[in-house]
């Protein structure tokens, strides 16, 4: 088992402001599944991708990582953990503005406290991997939409993740760019990753293998699909 | 390891941090610049004073004594100095036969006049009548030339021995030896020039390098000398031996003088420590100054850099999100925010080290022998850097607080 979230809740503020973000959810996911997070504006998707990432606890409920139970650690062991296990892509890809593309990449090894020689040649292999080994000193301005995701998508996988999280990861991209993207995703799953996204669009979602929907707060459905797409849409 | 590798990206991430921001940058840290400008310029003056004034210790000697009317320091009144008798030549001869542990007594007396080579003139020079024993009691020597010899005091010769400035000013380039000169209305021939002594010029104290000595008697015989003020030096064998002799010279003094045992002294032994005394006020005046100019401005300085932080915490805080998603720790955050705080002070540091290398290569040209010593360099660099962390630290603590989803959704 990859991870398991057992009854988990999370309420925002307190008293008469307070918003039941996520309100019992319980979710197992193993390793090597391909699942895409479904629902409508504030069912509390990102909220839930937020606890599976560790950036956030729950209010209540367990969250097993790794069959280690995360949902009461300390900041310093989550950054710890997120660092280790967890590998992000955002929707709006998140890339440091000022350094290049390599730097980006290396980031994540350098707080793991890698040593330079390794951690370099680890930066490369990722990039090359999402087709950018020929731009290391590419600055994040200088790349298009769908080459930023790459970016993203490499500095996701360079340290070697259980899981990839990835919210939206076409929401800002033309359908072309967001294709090329969700092939990439495929590929990441077909050697062995754990991937979870999260969509708006039927289309995306058909890329997973599982379907989980989310209304107000709690799972609405979880389905598999028999026949997931492939390549590019 | 991990913490080194985390600073080097720290330190590699704030040098990028400034070249991106160069004019803001320049702009806050002007107060560093300032502060550094004034810490080493105010040490370099220290320390170049207190040069000067050893070499003026070093003249007038250590072990010394100066019996006078008036105490070079005052304590108390003018008034209760006034109505002491001046020192007599007939007194500082009595006093050597007296006190015969002293290496040499010497009484010298000043008195201002005019003084003309040709048709040059100086006005108002500081004419020093003393002895032979001048030479014993004081370590400067005639550069060119020789001292005053006994019989020219004893037979009141119109010789006399110009200070290094006297000459420059005099003379420039012919050679005085032999010279005729004019003190007021007589005239002399020159038989010597001393060497150049610097001294306590700076600060308020005699510049030998400007007196003319003349023998004691011819003095008298010229100027008058029944009410002339004269100190007498009195050596002592060694700078242990001073205390003792300072004790006896009071006694015989006292003795010279008839003075009843319930009379105070109607005299002053003067000595160095005086002048180490007051040398020291003077001292902890400028540092005093220098202290506070550089407290202001550093404190200044530090203020515009913490403000410059907040903006660049605020401005970065998605980029904080980043980090903090990515798996940076608190510390990593911390660290990063107070190498680049630091490394923006010791950028206005190293200016400002720039400007008072300057600035003490006017001083040295114009006032007084200085430079910038490699202990003024590390004051310079541990201050820069000290105020960098210390305004750093508020920002940096904030960055590093900061909740990785809200720094993530900040637009
Ligand atoms: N920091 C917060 N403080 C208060 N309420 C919050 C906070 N974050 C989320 N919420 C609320 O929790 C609920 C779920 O939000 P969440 O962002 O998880 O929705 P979502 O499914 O990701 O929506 P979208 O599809 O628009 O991204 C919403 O009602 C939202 O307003
Ligand atoms: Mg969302």
């Amino acid at each position: 088992m990859a991870l398991e979230l057992q009854e988990v809740t999370k309420t925002y503020g307190s008293g008469a402001a307070e918003v039941p973000a996520l309100r019992g959810v319980s979710l197992q996911i193993r390793s090597n599944e391909y699942v895409a997070i479904m629902g409508p504006s504030g069912s509390g998707k990102s909220t839930m991708m937020n606890i599976i990432g560790c950036l956030d606890v729950p209010t209540t409920g367990r969250y097993v990582l790794d069959g280690e139970d995360v949902s009461d650690l300390s900041e310093s062991r989550l950054a710890r953990i997120r660092n280790e296990k967890i590998g992000f892509v955002f929707q709006t890809f998140n890339l440091l503005p000022r350094a290049d593309i390599f730097h980006n990449v290396e980031l994540p090894l350098i707080y793991a406290g890698m040593r330079p020689g390794k951690r370099r040649s680890l930066a490369r292999e990722a990039l090359e991997r999402v087709g950018l080994g020929d731009r290391l000193r590419a600055r994040p301005n200088q790349l298009s939409g769908g080459e930023r995701q790459r970016v993203a998508i490499a500095r996701a996988l360079v340290s070697q993740p259980s899981i990839l999280l990835a919210d939206e990861p076409t929401g800002n991209l033309d359908t072309v760019t967001g294709g090329e993207i969700m092939s990439l995703l495929d590929r990441l799953f077909e050697q062995g990753h754990t991937v979870v996204l999260v969509t708006h669009e039927a289309e995306i979602a058909r890329h997973a293998h599982r379907i989980v929907r989310l209304r107000d707060g709690l799972i609405e459905s979880d389905e598999r699909q028999s026949e997931p797409k492939r390549g590019l849409a | 390891m991990r913490i080194v590798q985390q600073m080097i990206e720290s330190v590699r991430r704030a040098g990028a941090a400034i070249v991106a921001n160069k004019l803001r940058g320049g702009l806050t840290t002007l107060g560093i610049v300032i502060g550094v400008v004034a810490v080493d310029t105010t040490m370099t003056a220290v320390n170049g004073l207190a040069n000067n004034f050893a070499r003026s210790v070093a003249v007038l000697g250590s072990d010394v004594l100066y019996v006078s009317r008036m105490p070079w320091v005052f304590q108390g009144t003018f008034f209760t100095f006034r109505n002491r008798p001046p020192l007599t030549v007939d007194e500082a001869e009595e006093l050597e036969r007296r006190v015969e542990s002293a290496v040499a007594v010497n009484p010298t007396a000043h008195t201002f006049k005019d003084i003309k080579f040709r048709s040059t003139v100086l006005e108002n020079m500081d004419i020093v009548g003393t002895t032979d024993r001048h030479m014993l009691v004081s370590s400067a020597v005639p550069e060119l030339g020789r001292f005053l010899t006994a019989p020219e005091v004893r037979y009141r010769k119109f010789v006399c021995v110009i200070g290094s400035d006297i000459r420059d000013r005099l003379f420039e380039d012919i050679d005085p030896i032999n010279k005729t000169i004019k003190i007021g209305r007589f005239s002399y021939r020159v038989i010597g020039v001393m060497e150049k002594q610097g001294g306590a010029g700076m600060i308020g104290g005699p510049n030998f390098d400007a007196m003319i000595y003349i023998p004691i008697h011819t003095m008298i015989k010229a100027y008058g000398g029944e009410r002339r003020d004269f100190d007498i030096a009195v050596r002592a064998r060694s700078q242990q031996a001073l205390e003792d002799l300072r004790y006896q010279v009071i006694g015989e003094m006292r003795k010279i003088r008839r003075l009843s045992p319930a009379e105070e002294d109607n005299f002053t032994i003067n000595q160095m420590d005086t002048l180490v005394g007051m040398f020291n006020n003077v001292m902890g005046v400028v540092l005093l100054i220098g202290m506070l100019i550089t407290g202001i401005a550093l404190f200044v300085g530090g203020v515009g850099v913490m403000n410059i932080m907040f903006v660049s915490v605020t401005e970065r805080t998605r980029e904080i999100g980043i980090r903090k998603a990515l798996g940076a720790q608190r510390s990593t955050i911390l660290v990063q925010y107070l190498c680049e705080s630091a490394a923006i002070c010791l950028f206005g540091g190293l200016l400002g080290l720039l400007i008072a290398l300057g600035v003490t290569e006017l001083i040295d040209r114009l006032l007084l022998p200085a430079s910038i010593s490699p202990p003024i360099v590390a004051i310079a660099i541990v201050v820069s850097i000290g105020v960098g962390v210390v305004a750093g630290l508020i920002p940096a603590v904030r960055a590093a607080r900061l909740n990785p989803i809200e720094a993530l959704r900040y637009e």
